[in-house]
């Protein structure tokens, strides 16, 4: 059974107990002097062996310990003859003061042993409540974001299906159709509105949660540049990843997703035919991956403001949602990493991604 | 003509399908929910299912288990986009292949062409997958003629991976019939091998993609 009463610095309650035992001993000893004549002085020892297990039951261990110390040198200094000396004359009032000595120190022991063990069992029950409390609200927690889940995924698939249906409409009807062509941009434009929104929504209500594992750069890389081929055809990506790159554990899908909104960004702002330098490297166990481009660069000032949600740079193109980025922040945040923007001396703007992550370095090979 | 089971509970969806399907020479037949789905494939005995993941009642990892009871008909999944866990389960319940929804018709029909192309079955010591070539009699391998040196893992994973080209493998497959059981840090050693066997494949061989969250697919074509 824990004891924590005793591991705790002495309050000022305990100080208050000692001070009380002082003066309970001076009043009961004062009380029992006046009575000696009528009560004789085996009276006193009986009252002060009552005080001592009375009080034990309220208090603590030390303030009683220091009342039968005090009675039964009072007891001894008053009351056994000769009075107003520790000397004792009779065998039988020695035997006395012993037998008085033991019994108050049992009687005070075992009482406040009582009364420790009914705190910690008081104090066992409060923290069993509490910790019923603490599950019960993880409990709410779990249920409230399972529901929030299956909300999203319901969204998702009732925003999903008509696009996908559109798209694969408008792939029946055959390359070389303008408006065909007028369609398929403006559903894919569609696409990524929603998934943006989706997207956002998730790191919003804290229903992300990254799930790391072994990974090679190469492999983020891809599967972020893979679904923007057509954004990027205008484009020349330039990506430098140093051939020793040790593998990493972190969450590509989500880092791909981060990376894909950003080079998204810069072929947006970027003019077309222009390069956009995509490079990996790894220091210190963190990762770290810049995109620049050649475009305007980011509006003066405005560095940190373009993670703002909604926020759209002035004379930005018409298309986007200006949530990209706000994402890109939320799913760099939610593995634990960052993203910063910078206009670099030579022109263009820069955006760095990093992450701190676990790495192994991998063989090179002849 | 080969015989193509849609099971759908979207009925734009499935209608759509079925153009395209048809259009490509196949012959469809449909079915709103699980239930029904098996039903169909019992009496119809498709060649090919398409079977979407998101159905009502009946989910469709548990159709493709029940399916799996009494057939290995190919299963395309159809999905959407963060369902990765649900797909490695689908995957790993004997799907062939999945497709995300939007998707184009192009990759659908590449897909289903894939997973049509009957299973490897064990009759010739060769695997040839784009310009790789595996000669299982004598463990060699060559690469546009030319001789790899591999070792006997990296050997293994990529005849796995030769065995299935051009469709997903999951990672635990992929170590199952890798290490069959002896390996317990399945993720990180597979990625190790994978790593060398890319460098070793370089520029000139087929690549090997990997899809975030769900595992590898070479790319042969």
């Amino acid at each position: 059974m824990p004891e924590p009463a005793e591991r705790r610095p002495v309050p000022a309650a305990v100080i208050g107990q000692y001070s009380w035992g002082v003066m309970l001993i001076f009043l009961l000893a004062s009380a029992c002097w006046l009575l000696l004549p009528y009560t004789g002085y085996l009276f006193s020892a009986l009252v002060f062996l009552t005080a001592i297990v009375l009080m034990g039951v309220r208090w603590r261990r030390g303030p009683v310990l220091m009342m039968t110390l005090l009675s039964a040198a009072v007891w001894n200094f008053i009351f056994i003859p000769p009075i107003f000396t520790l000397h004792i004359d009779e065998p039988q009032d020695v035997a006395m003061f012993i037998l008085f000595f033991a019994a108050a120190l049992s009687m005070g022991h075992l009482t406040t042993r009582l009364h420790e063990r009914e705190e910690a069992l008081e104090m066992h029950h409060r923290e069993k409540e509490q910790l019923l409390a603490e599950k019960h609200h993880a409990e709410l927690m779990a249920e409230s974001e399972r529901l929030h889940r299956i909300l999203l995924d319901s969204v998702s698939h009732e925003l999903k299906t008509p696009i996908a249906i559109i798209r694969a409409a408008v792939d029946g009807l055959g390359p070389g159709n303008p408006f065909a062509e007028e369609i398929d941009t403006a559903s894919r434009r569609l696409q990524r509105i929603i998934e943006n929104f989706l997207e956002m929504s998730r790191i919003e209500s804290e229903a992300l949660r990254p799930q790391p594992d072994w990974c090679e750069a190469d492999d983020v890389i891809h599967a972020a540049t893979a679904p923007l081929q057509r954004e990027l055809a205008g484009h020349v990506l330039k990506v430098t990843v140093p051939a020793d790159l040790p593998l990493l554990k972190l969450d590509s899908r989500l880092l791909a997703l981060a990376l894909g909104n950003v080079l998204h960004n810069a072929t947006l702002y970027a003019p077309t035919g222009t390069e956009i330098e995509l490079r990996a490297m790894v220091e210190n166990d963190v990762l770290q991956l810049s995109v620049r481009d050649h475009g305007p660069g980011l509006p003066a000032g405005g560095e940190a403001q373009v993670f703002e949600k909604f926020y759209r740079a002035p004379q930005s193109p018409a298309g986007g949602t200006g949530l990209g980025l706000t994402i890109s922040r939320g799913l760099m945040q939610a593995m634990k990493g960052g993203i910063e923007a910078m206009n670099p001396s030579e022109g263009g703007a820069e955006f760095t991604l990093w992450l701190p992550v676990q790495s192994r370095p991998t063989l090179s090979l002849p | 003509m080969s015989t193509a089971l849609i099971i759908d509970d979207e009925t734009q969806m499935r209608r759509l399908l079925r153009m395209v399907l048809e259009s490509h020479d196949y012959k469809v037949c449909e079915a709103a929910d699980g239930p029904l789905g098996l039903n169909e494939a019992a009496l119809q005995r498709p060649d090919v299912v398409l079977l979407d993941l998101g159905l009502p009642g009946m989910a469709g990892t548990e159709v493709l288990k029940r399916l799996r009871e009494w057939s290995d008909v190919p299963v395309l999944i159809l999905s959407v986009r963060d369902q990765e866990a649900v797909k490695v389960e689908a995957l790993e319940a004997g799907a062939d292949d999945y497709v995300t929804k939007p998707f184009g018709t192009g990759e659908l029909l590449a897909r289903l062409k894939v997973i049509q192309r009957r299973r490897f079955t064990r009759q010739s010591p060769q695997i040839i997958a784009g310009p790789l070539t595996l000669d299982l009699l004598h463990h060699e391998v060559t690469l546009n003629d030319v001789p790899l040196k591999l070792t006997p893992t990296e050997f293994t994973l990529l005849k796995v991976l030769a065995e299935h080209a051009g469709r997903i493998l999951t990672q635990g497959q992929i170590t199952r019939q890798v290490w069959a059981g002896q390996f317990t840090d399945s993720s990180e050693g597979l990625r190790v091998h994978i790593n060398h066997l890319r460098k070793k494949l370089g520029e000139a061989g087929p690549r090997i993609v990997n899809e975030p969250g769900i595992g590898y697919r070479l790319e042969a074509e």
